[in-house]
């Protein structure tokens, strides 16, 4: 490498070779465009750092700093062009240097290691920056960089005035301060500092109060000043009667509330709503208006549109906030908002999400059945599936009639669930509206139905149930179902049923056949149900049957 | 056309990871340098006291030299260097700095260069004669101590007079300049934001933020130019010069509190606009020199929640409102128990930001000239006022914090002399032993005859017979003597 290089031309000696800033330049701007257009992890984007790395060190072998000068079209080092870039656009590095008011650029050796990448985030952030955004100047004052300085001319500041002081002070003498400072009294006069009221101890700071300060800076700067706004803001309403400051107020706080939500900031979101709730419910003075445009701003968050906005920003985010932060926010929800967050329940991928939504949508549904019910008949079948699920798990006896009309009217999922919600109410009308589902078409419905009734002794139903065994279409019907409406009979029959089943397990027809051996193993199964002495007994009788079907079926029966 | 320079480009002679290590390491040289002075000073040099400081001190040193390969401690001006970097003041350290500037001062010592690795001997006697007490002057004393440790072969260190070379003047000249260009523009921008903002129009947001980055490197870089112009204290401009002296004034504290570059931007931007709820006040409620109505006295009290409305509005479309800025208008006139202005329904505690900008705040409005206060008070009574009396309201710590970084008498005090001469405190000085004994500018002899350029004197300064030749009697009116002690600062 040569020790000097001189450039045709100029009389200006070069400490070294120009080929080498040129291409650590080109190096960096290809690093910029890598940057802007490869994630980090992309092989492209590594490489192209690796290089930028490598143009940059090839310099340092030759200096430890390297300043550029910037123009519009072209970074300049000792007034040689060594990046060229005409054209004033963003895509333009002198360009976005120069239109901030950078004018001089200087690296220092360890920048490559230290500081390429950050500069290179930042000068993407200031390419992508609308005009009221902070623009690379402050970028750059910000970012702090040690191993990047820069001189610039500041362009925000044009046009400033500066402020003209009077004219110069040109007395030559004036009041002698001895002809007058004499007087007793005014030496007496509190102007004069008596050094004992500066006891040092008064005046330096000693290790407890240094802690103290600190302390609190800390905790200052590690706050979030939010929740102090809010509350002064609502403060001030609260004392303000003047209707035009409520107004001012009312509409910052609202677009304040939109900001939290986009700033997914939902602890700050929901402190906002309570304590805008908690003025409505103190402040005497406020006019209808008034109280109404406070109210809103809770009614807002529970709007379909935002929630729902709101819910897919959580189910499309990655990184989410702690999961109380939401919790807070999902606990001012308002009834209207049920319906979204149950449809969201049964639609969203997400399971934290989802267990979130699950814990407000059981609150909101306890504290307002009345909606929980409208939403059971919804024509949105996931939110009407989620009502009825919900309805069932909180035992809503309040919720029967409507899930009767699921029962006869709604697709075979939402009966099922209905089914379901019944059986966990449990109450009388609620099993007694569940009876109708044993007429179901669906078979799954049907099984579904004569379970759930045995499981909750309904004896009401056993003439329902006994109806359907007695049905060839039964008999023509699955394994599954057969031994469902029989194991749901046994369950509620008693000894009075035994006889029945008795019959079919053990007695021939009028031709000597037996009936055949599914049915005759449902049999068995039911009398193990029935549990009674004449219904073992019963079982006994076929314990050597020689259907391998009936004889297992009787071993488990009378197994229990 | 506005030309600055950014805070490390202005001395770029340290690669920046040296120039880190140096400042922080530097810094615990001159604690542990101090230390042992202190220690020296109170017991015998057996104690064990004096013996752990010295060892300390041959420590810390031996490590700087080791990976530096020099170490320098040098004076220049009212700053102080390790090798080539300048070293910041802060709250564990600025006792230190103002003793250790005094006492080589006083020994006519402007550079100590160490080699090799120093023994603590050669320490204990460097310290040991710089803190004699003896009657010569700088000049003798450094002469004397030169010619002492030649004779007693002390090792390792080396003293060298002060030298005030071209760059430092320079340096120290740039940054008057800087500070006045800073302050100027500053007060311009305020007023063209108060203004923009009373006519209904939208202020440049960029321009604010730019003035407080401004003031921030300023004060960081040097901060005595850009105090001491707060002493202008404009009466026609008040309420522009007043925003901007008392972001002056919190940030000077904020970086003596210890906090970062950008901490100081957010409490310099909520100091600049702690008052912008005035631009919603009627001007002649503000300007009103006779005693206020009650409806009037609440259009004013008004002033800090209509920051918050005011702050709210200045913020663009995109941008992130300044939530530290709004709380500071609102707590500013906030006492420690929370009674003074607005009143609060929730609970709240004031919080530090706003503690500072209302001491700042309280101070360079007692200060001021104003409509309804045409005598302002004299700065060290004000601060006094502010220390001894509870029912001001403000946090007694930062009060104790914002006396240390104005001194007794704070920049911009007109002061008499014991030699009737008239003065102005031009900056302070922050020794446990001089708090007194600030440096002044000389406005006037005795008989009343004006000194052009007014001479620098530091009162600190002992004579040929160790007495003082100027001090402090008393501070004084400046109206009384038609002064604008603003104009010693520009």
């Amino acid at each position: 490498m040569p020790a000097a290089a001189q450039l045709a031309g100029t009389s200006v000696e070069l400490p070294f070779a120009q080929s080498l800033v040129t291409e650590a330049l080109r190096l960096f701007a290809k690093a910029i465009r890598a940057h802007q257009l490869y994630l980090p992890n992309n092989p492209m984007h590594v490489r192209a750092m690796e290089a930028a790395r490598g143009g940059f060190r090839a310099v340092w072998d030759e200096a430890d700093t390297l300043t550029l000068a910037v123009t519009d079209a072209e970074l300049r080092w000792l007034d040689r062009p060594v990046l060229d870039e005409p054209g004033r656009t963003s895509d333009s590095i002198p360009w976005m240097f120069f239109k901030d008011g950078v004018r001089e650029l200087l690296f220092r050796k360890g920048f490559e290691d230290e500081e390429l990448i950050p500069l290179l985030a930042l000068l993407q952030r200031a390419r992508l920056a609308s005009a009221e955004e902070d623009d690379l100047l402050t970028l750059l004052w910000e970012r702090d960089f040690s191993f990047l300085q820069y001189k610039y001319v500041d362009l925000a500041m044009e046009g400033t005035p500066v402020l003209e002081r009077g004219a110069p002070d040109d007395r030559e003498r004036i009041l002698a301060p001895g002809s007058i400072e004499t007087d007793a009294h005014l030496l007496a006069s509190s102007s004069i500092t008596r050094m004992d009221e500066y006891d040092s101890t008064l005046y330096f700071l000693d290790d407890r109060e240094i802690d103290y300060l600190q302390g609190e800076i800390r905790a200052d700067f590690s706050s979030d000043l939010r929740e102090r706004v809010i509350a002064s803001l609502l403060d001030t309403y609260e004392q303000q009667s003047d209707a035009a400051v409520r107004e001012e107020i009312a509409g910052i706080l609202d677009s304040l509330f939109l900001l939290l939500l986009s700033l997914t900031q939902f602890r700050t979101g929901a402190f906002l709503i309570r304590e805008a709730a908690l003025t409505v419910g103190r402040s005497r003075d406020l006019s209808l208006a008034e109280r109404q445009r406070l109210v809103e701003l809770s009614d807002r968050l529970s709007e379909k549109e935002i929630f729902e906005q709101l819910l897919h920003a959580l189910e499309d985010t990655v990184l989410r906030p702690p999961q109380d932060d939401l919790q807070e926010l999902f606990s001012q929800l308002k009834p209207v908002a049920l319906e979204t967050l149950l449809s969201w329940i049964g639609r969203s991928r997400n399971a934290d999400l989802r267990l979130l939504l699950e814990a407000a949508g059981s609150r909101l549904a306890s504290a307002h059945t009345s909606e929980l019910v409208r939403l059971i008949s919804s024509p949105d079948d996931v939110v009407a599936f989620e009502a009825v699920r919900r309805a069932g798990a909180m035992k809503s006896t309040a919720a029967v009639a409507a899930l009767a009309g699921v029962i006869a009217h709604g697709s075979p999922e939402l009966r099922l669930a209905g089914v379901a919600a019944l059986s966990d109410i449990g109450s009388p009308g609620a099993l007694q509206v569940l009876e109708r589902a044993l007429e179901d078409e669906d078979r799954d419905i049907r099984v579904a139905t004569v379970r759930m009734l045995g499981s909750r002794n309904h004896r009401a139903a056993l003439s329902g149930i006994e109806n359907h065994i007695r049905t060839p279409t039964l008999r023509s019907g699955t394994l599954a179902e057969k031994m469902a409406f029989f194991e749901g009979y046994g369950t509620l029959c008693g000894d009075e049923g035994v006889p029945f089943l008795n019959a079919i397990l053990n007695t021939r027809g009028l031709l000597g056949r037996r009936e055949d051996a599914e049915l005759r193993a449902c049999a068995a199964m039911a009398l193990g149900k029935v549990g009674t002495d004449s219904a073992l007994m019963a079982l006994q009788r076929a314990l050597a049957d020689r259907d391998v079907i009936v004889r297992s079926a009787v071993s488990r029966a009378v197994r229990g | 056309m506005a030309e600055s320079l950014t805070d490390a480009y202005q001395k770029p002679t340290q690669p920046p990871a040296s120039a880190a290590y140096v400042r922080r390491r530097g810094r615990d040289f001159v604690v542990s340098l101090y230390g042992t002075v202190r220690a020296i000073k109170l017991y015998p040099v057996e104690h064990t006291a004096v013996q752990k400081t010295l060892s300390e001190l041959a420590q810390i040193a031996g490590e700087i030299l080791d990976r530096e390969k020099e170490l320098e401690f040098r004076l220049s001006g009212e700053f102080l260097f390790i090798n080539s970097t300048r070293l910041r003041l802060d709250l564990t350290n600025y006792a230190s700095f103002g003793y250790l500037l005094r006492l080589c001062r006083g020994a006519g010592i402007g550079t100590i260069k160490v080699h090799d690795r120093a023994p603590t001997r050669s320490w204990l006697v460097l310290l040991s004669l710089l803190d004699a007490q003896t009657s010569l002057d700088p000049h003798e004393r450094f002469d004397e101590i030169a010619v002492h440790l030649a004779q007693t072969h002390i090792a390792g260190i080396e003293i060298l007079p002060p030298v005030e070379n071209e760059a430092d003047r320079e340096f120290a000249e740039q940054a008057r300049q800087a500070a006045t260009r800073t302050y100027t523009r500053s007060v311009a921008v305020t007023k063209d934001v108060i203004n923009s903002v009373r006519m209904g129009r939208a202020p440049s947001i960029k321009k604010i933020k730019r003035v407080v980055q401004g003031i921030v490197d300023q004060i960081l870089n040097e901060e005595t130019s850009l105090v001491g112009l707060t002493a202008i204290r404009d009466y026609d401009e008040y309420t522009f010069t007043h925003s901007v002296n008392v972001c002056i004034f919190a940030v000077a504290l904020g970086r003596r509190l210890g906090m970062t570059k950008n901490q100081l931007f957010d409490l310099g931007l909520s100091a600049l606009m702690h008052d912008i709820g005035k631009s919603r006040v009627p001007i002649n409620c503000l300007h009103k020199s006779d005693e206020l109505l009650d409806a009037e006295w609440r259009q004013i009290a008004a002033h800090p929640w209509l920051g918050v409305l005011v702050l709210f509005n200045l913020r663009g479309q995109q941008e992130e409102v300044s939530y530290r800025a709004m709380t500071v208008s609102y707590e500013h006139h906030m006492r420690g128990d929370l009674s003074g202005y607005p009143k609060n329904i929730r609970a709240r505690s004031v919080c530090m930001t706003s503690k500072i900008v209302a001491v700042a705040d309280g101070y360079d409005a007692a200060t001021s000239r104003r409509a309804y206060q045409t005598t302002p008070y004299p700065p060290s009574a004000v601060l006094q006022e502010m220390r001894d009396n509870p029912g001001r309201g403000m946090d007694p710590v930062v009060v104790k914090a914002f006396i240390n970084l104005l001194g007794i008498y704070p920049v911009g005090t007109l002061v008499v002399l014991d030699t009737f001469e008239l003065a102005v405190v031009y900056a302070a000085n922050h020794s446990i032993d001089a708090l007194s004994r600030p440096t002044v500018k000389i406005v006037s002899d005795a008989q009343g005859i004006m000194l052009r350029p007014a001479p620098e004197v530091d009162l600190a300064l002992q004579d040929l017979s160790g007495e003082y030749p100027r001090t402090i009697i008393k501070t004084a009116d400046p109206a009384r003597y038609g002064i604008d002690v603003g104009d010693y600062f520009v």
